[in-house]
């Protein structure tokens, strides 16, 4: 019982250390798309916080409802991978929100202490998007392996947000 | 005596310019680190690091800058008025925080993987020794006297009192979760730690070795600095400096600033506090009496400015 005791306790270690350390250089990326459409229209997509289908490797988007700092949402994959996040602001008058990963396998994306912030800006019929992340490598030791390292990282997000903002520019501008 | 006052006058003018502080940051991501002129607001150079420059720690006589380079598992150490990196120290693991020695002898370098502080001597260029701390220490800060170390153990929970001159951990203080930044006032009375996990700032009396108070900041607070009486914490996750009075421990105030804040200080003259703002790649001023930033200025990619980076010149 003893043994059971300790190998719990060092599981319980073991999670807790895995999800707060991190490597010793956050990195950051950002993407942009500009939008042939009001920012109003645009936003009325980005905005609706439990519908992530605009970024291509999303299934489906499940949540809180109410849009506001502490709100949870599970985001499935094409696969069955999940991504758990949490809203630290959401502003519609700004049109912006950021959210963090509170959950993430590091293969499914090789990152650790994800934070991000989305916002919408624009006159008239042109719009821009801004997509922000910060985070750390998926290894949070020294010496990473190559698919976990900082490099690794970046490309990751930085290919994520592209592919997410080009979507999200043909699907707003197809009218879909 | 006219005379006198006259020459002094002359002299004011003449010490003027050459007189101001100057912000050393550490811009992680550009490798880099800006000297910025705080009078002008200008970057008067840019030295190349490497490494992923973060933790810096400016000596008592402003003659040098240490520079961590956790990725170079090195200490680089800087002329500050040359603008120059005159040594690489090789010190293995993850250099992460440092802290000179008021004496100007000794350099402690905190290795965020090894759990442990190494001992530098910056003028001999090597390492002499090490001390046992807790899990991931990170921020580091020797009192006024030169008789204590403190070192904020991130993934202890704690903050350890080392004693310098046997180079042992003589205390062990539990503070919120996950301590980052630490702080210690002009007197070496108490000592505040940045409580990344929990939010909050620990206020530590370093003579009685406990944990006398807390308070409540905003998310992921990264670092401390005081002036005026009150205490400027970095909420990264906020985009805000929260503000506390430093007898009651309450709220006061909190202040905009760029995006993902970090390494704060105040300048030697308690009038203005620095801001790091990593993602923006900006410094903002803060008047500590208005509590407003009254300016923005530009530096290099991913300013991280651990520790402490500002130079008052000779």
């Amino acid at each position: 019982m003893k043994l059971q005791l300790l190998a719990a306790a060092a599981l319980v270690l073991g999670a807790a250390g895995a999800a707060d350390a991190h490597g010793p250089t956050r990195q950051k990326t950002e993407q942009k798309v500009e939008i042939n459409a009001s920012p109003d229209k645009v936003w009325k997509v980005v905005g609706n916080w439990l519908d992530m289908s605009w970024l291509p490797p999303v299934e489906k988007t499940e949540g809180d409802a109410a849009a506001e700092k502490g709100a949870k949402r599970k985001i499935t994959l094409k696969g069955g991978a999940i991504v758990e996040e949490e809203l630290n602001q959401y502003a519609a008058d700004k049109m912006m929100y950021s959210y963090r990963i509170t959950n993430v396998d590091v293969k499914v994306l090789p990152v650790s202490n994800y934070s991000s912030k989305i916002i919408v800006k624009g006159e008239g019929d042109k719009t821009t998007v801004t997509w922000d992340g910060a985070f750390y490598r998926g290894f949070p030791n020294n010496d990473p392996p190559p698919e976990l390292s900082d490099e690794a990282a970046l490309k990751a997000v930085s290919g994520l947000y592209r592919a997410g903002l080009d979507n999200l520019k043909k699907k707003v501008e197809g009218g879909s | 005596m006219r005379l006198g006052a006259l020459l002094a006058a002359v002299c004011l003018v003449v010490a003027g310019p050459s007189r101001a502080d100057e912000a050393f940051v550490t811009n992680q991501s550009s490798d880099d680190l800006s000297v910025i002129d705080l009078a002008s607001g200008k970057t008067l150079a840019t030295i190349p690091i490497g490494g992923r420059p973060a933790g810096v720690a400016v000596s008592k006589d402003g003659a040098r800058v240490y520079v961590t380079s956790p990725e170079g598992k090195a200490l680089n150490v800087v002329d500050a008025a040359a603008r120059q990196v005159v040594a690489k120290i090789d010190v293995g693991g993850g250099p992460l925080g440092v802290a000179a020695h008021p004496s100007g002898s000794l350099v402690y370098v905190a290795d965020w993987y090894a759990h442990k502080i190494h001992v530098v001597d910056p003028v001999a260029r090597k390492v002499t020794g090490s001390i046992e701390v807790g899990l991931s220490p990170s921020g580091l800060a020797v009192t006024p006297d030169g008789k204590l170390l403190l070192s904020a153990d991130r993934d202890s929970n704690e903050v350890s009192i080392v004693d310098v001159a046997s180079a042992k951990r003589v205390a062990q203080l539990r503070v919120g979760d996950r301590p980052f930044g630490v702080t210690i006032d002009a007197k070496g009375e108490r000592a505040y730690t940045a409580n990344v996990a929990t939010n909050d700032v620990s206020v530590i009396d370093i003579a009685a070795r406990k944990v006398v108070g807390s308070v409540k900041v905003g998310d992921r607070p990264y670092a401390v600095a005081l002036a005026g009486g009150r205490g400027f914490v970095t909420d990264q996750y906020q985009e805000q400096v929260s503000v506390f009075d430093l007898s009651s421990l309450k709220p006061v105030a909190t202040i905009p600033v760029g995006e993902y804040p970090e390494g704060i200080e105040a300048s030697r003259d308690g009038r203005f506090v620095y801001v790091s703002n990593w993602f923006s790649n900006t410094l903002s001023e803060i008047d500590v009496a208005t509590l407003k930033v009254t300016r923005e200025m530009t530096t290099g990619n991913g300013p991280r400015s651990f520790g402490s980076f500002i130079r008052v010149t000779p």
